[in-house]
């Protein structure tokens, strides 16, 4: 056929916009957090090289937290507008899958720089991270060293910590001590109780409101938090505690959307992820561990960070059999 | 003719074992008809009646022969002039009189100046732009009156209209209420002091009610 | 009758009265019911543990206890606040204080929790005062105490607002009598100050106690521990870490119950009056007063500067904080906060505007109801929106409506919507009162010279609620203008709202924009809330500029 370019040109538009898209090309819908999406987030540079290879529009959809994603997601069921998910992490993985809402990713993953093995047919890792301890330099010259010696220390000494109920840091906590202490966990809560300021509903409400006011010297955060103070702020007050027992660890991932429409472009989008484009926004931006090796691109405040000697980690079978149980001992620990 | 026949009103949530009232009175048109009686005899309640504010339990109204009973207050062909509480004080007086020929206050110029003018008969010409709230008693109630007086409707209910003015006011008011009867007003009043009974009134009624 | 056959009023008859406010009590009852039934259909375990589970039964306790608590101690406090300030009408800076006072309610949450422990917390300025002078803060911010000092920053100016207004509405014959008998202050409470107060007791009592009731992240950050979980937070553990439908409808269920209750006790003790400022103007009164000269003076003066202290200083933390980066970054054109700040308007003016109307509408069915079963409901169902979760409303909602967020602002008019609703409460407050002050001789005026329909509103209504109507909107505004939780819950395509950036730069290190962030936040909430509550000027002048339109048409006007 010999049609005019112009009207080939038309033709098109009009073949793509009646699939109801922008511009003709095709959209790719994520559901995510605001960490990654936020405009000093990961999300808006990656957006960007992203849609320069595809070809097609990245729609980020903001909801407020992991949970808030897997919520969403179980609310809208099968007819939901999402393509790809993105920010679920080790801790909501199982539920997120039992939905069987998402579908396998179908991918060969290149060689991933995590502490730990991965093989599963439908999460893919994006980044990684400790829960730590991160202390004021300014206020305590000599914090304690292991979660026993924590346990242990005087009443006087005043942390911070999330509720492992509504915030994901919190609940990395708890599956710590338990991992840690196992049976005793619910003793050693009791110990810990006292030294506790208060348990904050999320991450930010501590970190912002309390920590950075000089509420407390020590907060239940990441070991990677240090990195941004030193990277962005320029200060070298705030240090992670590097724990003898070894710490706890959180894989952040993505996954494929199962009534998407866009399933081949959702997993362009996964193979991406792995890829320096993607992962070089990841240390500085999300303040977080890169999923693959950036040899010298890695920012040279990562090398100072704490280099944990154990990372603590339960399946995720044994994390959805038992959360619901660990949770309530946790509840009876503290309110007892 | 104002006629009211076996006229029977209770108040709502009153006790089952206390009288309620039965009322019977004919005025003529044109009349100035003073209702007389002790206190709670029942006086006001009959010109609330009238004006549709209060509803009674069995009887006749009849204006002109037409019954009165079915419509609502804003078609009966009644002004009530209270003892207080007759203007809307955010607003200035001709507005307030105004209101009583279009409750839209859609005048025309000439209504306006006609408004203007009544104002003026009753001392109050340069006090049309001031606020009703800002007028003293007296000045209110000679508001009402003219208000009343420029309303077409033909009866006047005169629920204390002059209680705690002056004599100055209370001359003023008796002199315009005078006017209105003999330009065939038709007048129901109701006043506890004798002196506004003797200077409007052509007569006394004070069987108008008996216990019901 | 030939005079009398001018047609009726525009829209006077009674449907037009009738038909807006049953359709938006339908509405509300329809969401709210809707929404908790939704959660309720979706519900796939069994019949809920609650009854036997000793934490949920220690949640609802521990919730009904700190609310009793908050409402005990804004109240006691509100008291000799709002009696030092009737007694003191001069005092300097007065007006600005009882504006304070009246903005404490729109201040979000967050923000003013951060200012609070700046303030008030183990490190924070009165600690610093307390250890140079040698001692130590006598109280720990974290537990009962913090969500106790928190609710009563929050409820004790709103009551003390509440009662001043109250106080000053004391008939002046009343207080002249008070006055040449000389009475003393304690006499003056029991013949005149507590005979007026008693009556909007109850409902500013459940008022406060609602709110203390449903506190959220209060009680989160400052409760020290799972100890302090309110229904409220166990709701939203329910919905959104354990998708238990079940459990957090029963929650929901139980805080309907107890809330609604409350107001219904209220309601049906006819005690009902209009809890919250209408900023009618006052007069002076507290030169009538006997215990308003002498000692008094002083110590009223200190009571009142104490509590000025109080409200202003996390106030003034937070802009301490702010101001410098703000400061540096006011002149940044591609500032994110300028998109937020114009996205934020985009929900809260429609919203604002949507609650004052529902309200109008809500109060005008009212009015022209008779005593029953519609009545109650429409009175009844403006409260709704103060003890029906958010999360529950908005999950349920969701379940109903699945608004798309792909299509360009369908997300964005839900959450307007459901903002304006959460605002009814607080409009309604205001304008109850005004839209019901005409008693019944103005009303019999009113029927008889037919000023019915669209005129009894344009000249009996509008020109006396002109003034509500401009704060019942800026409540409408500010309080859809701080939202985050609706907002939150609905998510958002890529361009945050004010409180939706503060929490992104809050979640991500951004530290000292989340300060600026805050203090702007706080800023443009206060300044639209002066600017539609200013007093008199604004209004007196246009009512001027009505009656001179209005005259145009009389000669030598």
């Amino acid at each position: 056929m010999n049609l005019h370019p112009l009207l080939r040109a038309a033709l098109t538009t009009l073949i793509l916009s009646g699939a109801g898209q922008a511009y003709g090309k095709p959209v790719l819908t994520v559901y995510t957090h605001p960490s990654f999406a936020a405009e000093w987030g990961p999300g808006p540079a990656i957006r960007e090289a992203f849609e320069d290879r595809c070809g097609c529009e990245v729609q980020f959809t903001i909801l407020d937290s992991g949970g808030a994603i897997l919520q969403r997601l179980r609310l809208e069921g099968p007819g939901s507008n999402a393509d790809l998910v993105l920010g679920l992490d080790t801790s909501t993985m199982e539920t997120a899958r039992e939905t069987g809402l998402l579908a396998e990713h179908q991918a060969a993953l290149p060689e991933l720089a995590l502490p730990v093995a991965w093989q599963d047919p439908v999460f893919v890792p994006y980044d990684w991270g400790y829960f730590a301890f991160v202390y004021d330099t300014e206020q305590i010259d000599n914090p304690p060293t292991s979660l026993e010696a924590l346990v242990n220390a005087p009443d006087e000494l005043k942390i911070i910590i999330q509720d492992p109920r509504t915030s994901t840091p919190g609940l990395g906590l708890l599956l710590w001590m338990k991992h840690v202490f196992g049976d005793q966990a619910d003793e050693r809560w009791q110990q810990l109780q006292g030294k506790v300021l208060t348990t904050t509903q999320s991450w930010s409400d501590g970190y912002f409101s309390l920590f950075m006011n000089g509420e407390a010297p020590m907060i239940l955060s990441y070991s990677t938090s240090p990195a941004y103070h030193m990277a962005v702020d320029k200060t070298d007050r705030y240090q992670a505690i590097p724990f003898e027992e070894g710490h706890y660890l959180q894989v952040e991932v993505a996954a494929v959307v199962e009534s998407s429409d866009q399933k081949a472009l959702a997993r362009s989008f996964l193979e991406f992820m792995l890829t320096p484009d993607f992962q070089r926004h990841i240390p500085l931006k999300n303040v977080m561990y890169p999923a693959i090796d950036l040899g010298d691109e890695l920012p040279e405040v990562f090398d100072r960070l704490i280099e944990p000697t154990r990372a603590l980690m339960f399946s995720p079978e044994t994390l959805r059999a038992n959360r619901q149980a660990w949770t309530n001992e946790w509840l009876d620990a503290m309110t007892r | 003719m104002l006629e009211i026949d076996d006229l029977l009103f209770r108040y709502p949530g009153q006790a089952p074992d206390t009288p309620g009232w039965h009322f019977n009175v004919g005025i003529r048109e044109g009349e100035c008809v003073a209702l007389t009686g002790p206190s709670g005899c029942g006086k006001s309640t009959l010109l609330n009646l009238v004006a549709g504010f209060l509803a009674p339990a069995g009887g006749d109204m009849r204006w002109q022969g037409q019954n009165l009973g079915p419509l609502p207050p804003w078609q009966r062909p009644v002004t009530t002039v209270f003892q207080e509480q007759n203007l809307f004080d955010h607003l200035t007086v001709a507005e307030n009189v105004g209101l009583g020929l279009h409750p839209g206050l859609r005048l025309s110029k000439t209504q306006w100046s006609r408004i203007e003018a009544a104002l003026e008969t009753v001392n109050l010409g340069g006090l049309h732009n001031q606020r009703a709230g800002n007028l003293s008693g007296g000045q209110r109630q000679r508001v009402a009156v003219v208000r009343a007086l420029l309303r077409p409707q033909p009866v006047l209910l005169l629920d204390e209209p002059m209680t705690g003015l002056d004599d100055e006011n209370r001359t003023i008011l008796q002199d315009l209420l005078l006017q209105a009867r003999d330009q065939g007003k038709t007048l129901a009043l109701v006043s506890h002091d004798i002196r506004d009974r003797q200077a409007l009134a052509d007569r006394e009624v004070s069987d108008f009610f008996q216990p019901w | 009758m030939t005079a009398l056959t001018r047609p009726a009023p525009p829209f006077s008859r009674r449907r037009w009265q009738l038909a807006p406010g049953l359709v938006f009590t339908s509405l509300v009852l329809v969401l709210m019911g809707g929404g908790l039934l939704a959660l309720i259909l979706r519900a796939d375990s069994g019949p809920s543990e609650l009854w036997q589970s000793p934490y949920l039964q220690g949640v609802i306790r521990f919730t009904a206890w700190q609310a009793s608590l908050s409402v005990i101690g804004s109240l006691l406090i509100a008291i000799p606040i709002a009696r030092a300030l009737v007694r003191q009408p001069d005092l300097p800076g007065r007006a600005g204080l009882l504006r304070l006072m009246e903005m404490s309610l729109v201040m979000p949450t967050i923000v003013a929790v951060s200012g609070l422990v700046a303030v008030y917390g183990r490190r924070g300025w009165l600690a610093e005062v307390t250890e140079w002078a040698g001692g130590s803060l006598p109280w720990n911010l974290y537990g009962i105490s913090g969500i106790l000092l928190a609710h009563i920053f929050f409820n004790a100016p709103l009551a003390a607002r509440v009662m001043v207004q109250t106080l000053e509405r004391v008939p002046v014959s009343q207080r002249r009598a008070a006055s040449q008998l000389g009475l003393g202050s304690w006499q003056l409470w029991r013949v005149l100050d507590w005979p007026a107060l008693r009556p909007v007791m109850p409902g500013l009592a459940a008022l406060v106690f609602s709110l203390c009731f449903t506190s959220f992240a209060i009680v989160v950050t400052l409760g020290g521990g799972p100890g302090a979980t309110t229904i409220e937070v166990a709701i939203y553990q329910a919905l959104r870490f354990e998708f238990d439908f079940n459990r957090a409808a029963l929650l929901a269920f139980v805080q309907l119950l107890i809330c609604g209750g409350l107001w219904w006790l209220v309601f049906r003790k006819n005690r009902h009056q209009a809890v919250l400022p209408d900023q009618s103007s006052s007069t002076d009164t507290g030169s009538l007063r006997a215990d308003s000269a002498g000692w008094r003076r002083t110590t009223d003066r200190a009571l009142i500067g104490l509590f000025a202290l109080f409200l202003a200083l996390p106030v003034l933390a937070i802009a301490l904080r702010g101001v410098p980066w703000l400061a540096r970054e006011l002149t940044n054109p591609r500032l994110a906060l300028w998109d937020a700040t114009f996205r934020s308007l985009a929900i809260a003016l429609p919203a604002g505007l949507l609650a004052v109307a529902i309200t109008l509408a809500l109060l005008a069915a009212t009015s022209a109801l008779k005593p029953g079963l519609p009545r109650s409901l429409a009175s009844v169902s403006g409260y709704l929106p103060l003890i029906v979760p958010p999360i529950v409303l908005g999950t349920g909602l969701f379940l109903l409506i699945q608004p798309r967020l792909g299509i360009q602002g369908y997300g964005l008019t839900v959450v307007a919507l459901i903002n304006s609703l959460m605002a009814l409460p607080f409009t309604l407050q205001v304008l109850r009162g005004p839209f019901q002050a005409m008693g019944t001789p103005a009303l019999r005026v009113a029927d008889q010279l037919d000023i019915r329909g669209w005129y009894r509103w344009r000249w009996l209504q509008w020109p006396r609620l002109k003034r509500p109507l401009a704060l019942a909107l800026g409540y409408g505004i500010t309080l859809s203008l701080g939202d985050f939780g609706v907002i939150a819950l609905f998510g958002s395509p890529a361009q945050p709202t004010l409180p939706m950036l503060l929490h992104q730069q809050l979640g991500s290190y951004q530290v000292a924009a989340a300060t600026g962030t805050a203090c702007w936040l706080l800023i443009f909430i206060a300044a639209l809330f002066t600017l539609l509550s200013r007093p008199g000027r604004v209004a007196s002048r246009s009512a001027m500029r009505d009656t001179g339109v209005t005259h145009t048409g009389v000669p030598h006007a």
